[in-house]
């Protein structure tokens, strides 16, 4: 559901953008979205779909998405392993004690604009 | 016109790398309250559940245990309604209650409004606790940094032990992990140890309590929490 309000912030960014480099259309939106920023991607799809066609520069936006890969850290020896999942052990140390590493990020990290 | 290009022409392909993090302005935002809370003389606790998980009866018995010590403010988030902010103001403590009109969480902006509001009730007098506690929803607010010291994340006995594991955003962002309703455990299918290895295999540092709220089983730990906040 927050990612409707998420969308919003987002066209606001886009429209200030646009207005700071003299755009009229913004033609595409490239999007990292961690795997533990707990966004749900299909929700956030669809709220550009839905809102993004309401206005004018942002009508004919293409959305794409880049999802960075689950990293976790060991917390005894600080090696970083990048998995599909949590992994049991560290392969370093053997030690269970993993967290996260960064993959929270919900980042606008470019913009195409005419 | 554009100061990346030099380019004036309207039409001219513009590729702009922003690589901005959309919470950018919220987190800002969060940063000032947090200046705000400490001016106040507060820690704040954002307090994220589900609906009817008894966060705000948690807080109710717990302005009883520690009114007399600790000067305790509230901020109620929900979609519509004063009620639990009604309920607070019966124990007798400065609330505001913000209202999101359909958002299911709050956010640094909204946040900012009800300092504000708490700022204008308690005029000179200050803080030393002071909890937020969100729209009931475990998935969402823990998006939003809104200026807490602490973040704790609750689940009561009749949701299941399942959660952590479903909603791992609310768990890796929490510093504490409270298990609620503890007396119903004998009604329910409901494993404390499975629920609380879930969440610390996604967050080792989270401290975890379980507690009744109607029983006072527990309340010990949280209070000895709560004045550790306050030293
Ligand atoms: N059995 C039991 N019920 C509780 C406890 N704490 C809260 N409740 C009940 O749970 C319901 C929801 O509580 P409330 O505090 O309004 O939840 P909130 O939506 O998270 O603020 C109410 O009917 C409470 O009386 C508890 O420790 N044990
Ligand atoms: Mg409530
Ligand atoms: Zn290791």
């Amino acid at each position: 559901m927050h990612e409707i309000s998420l969308v919003q912030g987002l066209l606001k960014q886009l429209a200030l953008l646009a207005a700071e480099h003299g755009s009229k259309s913004v033609s595409k939106v490239r999007l990292e979205v961690g795997p533990h920023s707990g966004i749900v991607i299909d929700s956030f799809k669809f709220g550009f779909e839905v809102l993004a066609a309401e206005i004018d520069l942002t009508r004919h936006a293409r959305l794409e998405i880049v999802i960075p890969p689950l990293r976790y850290k060991c917390c005894y020896c600080g090696h970083v392993r990048q998995t599909e999942r949590l992994p049991e052990t560290c392969s370093q140390c053997a030690k269970t004690l993993l967290v996260p590493d960064g993959g929270d990020g919900l980042i606008l990290l470019q913009v195409e604009m005419e | 016109m554009c100061d990346d290009c030099g380019c004036v022409s309207p039409g001219h392909h513009h590729v702009v790398d922003v690589n901005q993090s959309l919470l950018a302005a919220n987190d800002a935002l969060a940063r000032k309250n947090r200046e705000h809370i400490e001016e106040l003389g507060a820690v704040a606790i954002n307090l994220i559940s589900s609906p009817g998980s008894g966060k705000t009866t948690l807080l109710e018995k717990t302005i009883e245990r520690l009114a007399k010590e600790f000067r305790i403010g509230v901020i109620e988030g929900d979609i519509e309604t004063e009620r639990d902010a009604d309920r607070i103001r019966a124990k007798g403590v400065p609330v505001v209650q913000l209202t999101t009109g359909g958002a299911c969480h709050l956010d640094a902006a909204l946040t900012h409004k009800g300092i504000h509001a708490l700022e204008d009730q308690l005029g000179e007098k200050k803080l030393d606790l002071l909890f937020i506690e969100n729209v009931g929803n475990l998935v969402c607010p823990a998006t939003f940094y809104l200026g807490e010291h602490q973040r704790v994340v609750m689940i009561s006995v009749p949701e299941g032990p399942d959660k952590p594991a479903k909603y791992p955003k609310a768990f890796i962002s929490s510093q504490v992990f409270i298990i609620s309703k503890t007396d119903l455990l004998p009604y329910f299918d409901f494993s404390p140890e499975a629920a609380i290895k879930d969440a610390r295999q996604l967050n080792p540092r989270l401290m975890v309590m379980s507690l009744s709220a109607t029983t006072g089983d527990g309340f010990d730990s949280w209070l000895a929490y709560l004045r550790s906040l306050c030293q």
